[in-house]
């Protein structure tokens, strides 16, 4: 067996057992901090945030039905060079954020990121502009397969303050899952608060 | 074809069967095998992995393009034309396989960086070398040897997954968890069907040197094969990351046909001991077949990261200046993109060049503008944006490029 393989086997050994000590936490309807972000969540999601491989500082992911099915990423202000999707391994390197990104350069960021979680035929469209607390801010729509095939949409919000980035992403299959909750979606987008 | 080539072929074919002669397959001996034996279990595993890959997100749906391919495939194994089904799939990597059901994949990374048809042609030719001398059947039964191992791993993790599902509150944690457990486990099985393609080396040099046969015996340009693989470890050498550097072999994503010194050197021997005379290349019916692909095949690529190989790559496809606006375009992306010392300054000799051949995308021109901007040029920025939104009136960054042009105004500057 060749030595990627053998790493392959040893990751998946460890992330075999990191169920057993995870903890998914409830994060009820009403305000709910992201760091020093602020949201108000529509209804209850559960906070999957100990899924996130490698567990990115300043990343929390929200599911209503599992990850599968739908999936809230809530970044609170992405520092220079972090990433939103850890590497899986040393190459490729996985996208960072930049603070001198450009708008469109801001949505390739998001899109990159996007596939680095492995998603396939990723394309963004209907970009418009958004207010984000006081921060003038983007928003866009995703498209995307999975690599079985599946459809999926997306909507994402990205706004750039002080330097760093604060996104809303949600992903979910484009059959009923992504409209279900497409209302709940833009309205936390809207009452998003970016911290100082 | 050459007068010569059917008896080289015949000559490479007799050469495999002094290793290979139980093993080569008939051109009628396509019926399935006993489901009852390890090449039945074979068949049934590579049924499978044909059934999946034609619901994959990768799969590209173009006949235009699967059937060009198939088509050179006929050509360098037309007594197997009947069995040969391909599958052209859109992932950034070098790499073909075929079943022993001939189910055939040849990914998008391959195409990209075979540079004409005489290449294809070796490939392919060297797949159907595997199909052939069932050396998928020696790789299945060592991966079954594995299998204890990662049957073993598999009851591991869904043991694992189960026992978490039911420890944690809510049935959507349950799900949440055991999604990704199922994942783990499609992973393990994944690993299992990649190794039946795992040979040895002494199978690939054997289908190096029997699919140099079938590709000269269709008339193809003897030096495509040595001159493939020399290209392989030439980009891996200008990568960025010192492991694909310095690695003896270049790899596949699965790591199934290492391209060895040693490989390179016996293909240069076959070559240079052919005679010299017309052959065919078939360069421009390549470039013509890959070229609605081009641009998003070199946009996946731009997403590996790897910006020393993709400006070789670019290099390579540039070698006989075709398609200058596209292919500088691209040289720009990967400078913007790379951000090192300098690149600002490349990036925009890049885009002034695209944007002087026919075929430069609109995106050239925002990208300029960008650029102009950012070195405080700002008619130049300017002239760019409005060349940008007269050639691409209804994109769907036209509200941002004219409020980046209204700034500019309120600004004041020049």
């Amino acid at each position: 067996m060749s030595a990627p393989r053998w790493r392959a086997l040893a990751c998946a050994v460890l992330l075999a057992a990191l169920p057993a000590c995870a903890t998914v936490t409830l994060a009820p309807a009403g305000p709910y901090a992201v760091g020093g972000q602020s949201v108000t969540l529509g209804r209850s999601w559960s906070d999957i945030s100990i899924l996130l491989p490698g567990r990115p500082k300043n990343v929390r992911l929200l599911t209503i039905d599992g990850p599968l099915l739908n999936r809230l990423y809530i970044v609170d202000g992405l520092a220079d060079g972090r990433a939103l999707a850890s590497p899986a391994g040393k190459d490729p390197p996985t996208p960072r954020w930049r603070s001198d990104l450009s708008p469109g350069e801001q949505v390739e960021f998001v899109a990159d990121s996007v596939a680095a979680m492995g998603y396939q035929r990723v394309e963004t469209k209907d970009l418009r502009p958004a207010r984000v607390g006081g921060v003038d801010g983007l928003r866009f729509n995703i498209a995307a397969k999975t690599t079985g095939g599946l459809d999926i949409s997306g909507v994402a919000q990205v706004a750039e303050s002080g330097g760093r980035l604060f996104l809303i992403l949600f992903l979910a299959p484009t059959e009923h899952y992504f409209g279900a909750q497409e209302a709940e979606v833009e309205g936390i987008m809207s009452s998003a608060r970016p911290g100082g | 074809m050459t007068r010569l080539a059917p008896a080289l072929l015949a000559a490479a074919l007799l050469s495999a069967a002094a290793t290979s002669e139980a093993w080569a397959r008939s051109p009628t001996a396509a019926s399935r095998p006993d489901p009852a034996t390890d090449e039945g279990g074979l068949w049934s595993s590579s049924d499978r992995a044909e059934a999946e890959a034609r619901t994959k997100a990768e799969l590209d749906a173009d006949p235009v393009l699967t059937g060009y391919v198939r088509g050179v495939a006929c050509k360098v194994a037309a007594e197997y034309c009947g069995e040969i089904r391909v599958y052209v799939m859109d992932r950034p990597f070098f790499n073909a396989q075929m079943a022993p059901n001939g189910y055939m994949e040849v990914w998008s990374g391959l195409l990209l960086r075979v540079t004409d048809e005489a290449e294809l042609a070796f490939v392919l030719g060297h797949e159907t070398s595997h199909y052939v001398h069932h050396h998928s059947l020696d790789a299945w039964r060592a991966a079954r040897r594995r299998a204890n191992a990662t049957m073993a791993l598999s009851a591991v993790v869904a043991v694992a997954g189960a026992a978490a599902g039911a420890g944690v509150g809510g049935d959507a944690a349950a799900r949440t968890i055991n999604d990704s457990v199922n994942a783990l486990v499609d992973v393990l099985y994944l690993a299992a069907v990649a190794s039946m393609f795992a040979f040895s080396r002494d199978q690939e040099a054997e289908a190096d040197r029997l699919g140099f046969a079938r590709a000269v015996a269709a008339g193809y340009d003897p030096s495509a094969g040595a001159r493939l693989w020399r290209a392989l470890q030439a980009e891996a050498g200008h990568s960025d990351f010192p492991t694909a550097r310095t690695e003896e072999a270049v790899a596949s994503v699965f790591a199934t046909h290492p391209v060895t010194a040693a490989r390179v050197a016996a293909l240069e021997t076959l070559s240079n001991d052919r005679p010299a005379g017309s052959t065919d290349s078939g360069r421009a019916r390549y470039r013509a077949a890959i070229r609605p692909h081009l641009a998003d095949w070199l946009r996946d690529d731009l997403r590996r990261r790897d910006y020393g190989r993709t400006l070789h790559l670019i290099d390579r496809l540039a070698a006989d200046g075709e398609d200058p606006g596209l292919l500088d375009y691209c040289r720009g992306e990967v400078f913007r993109r790379r951000r090192g010392d300098g690149d600002d300054a490349r990036a925009l000799a890049a885009y002034r060049a695209a944007s002087a051949a026919p075929d430069a995308p609109p995106a050239v021109w925002r990208e300029l503008g960008d650029l102009h901007r950012k070195a405080g040029q700002t008619a130049e920025a300017r002239a760019a944006w409005a060349a940008y939104l007269a050639r691409a009136p209804d994109a769907q960054d036209r509200w941002l490029v004219e409020a980046s042009l209204k700034a500019l105004a309120r600004s004041g500057q020049p």
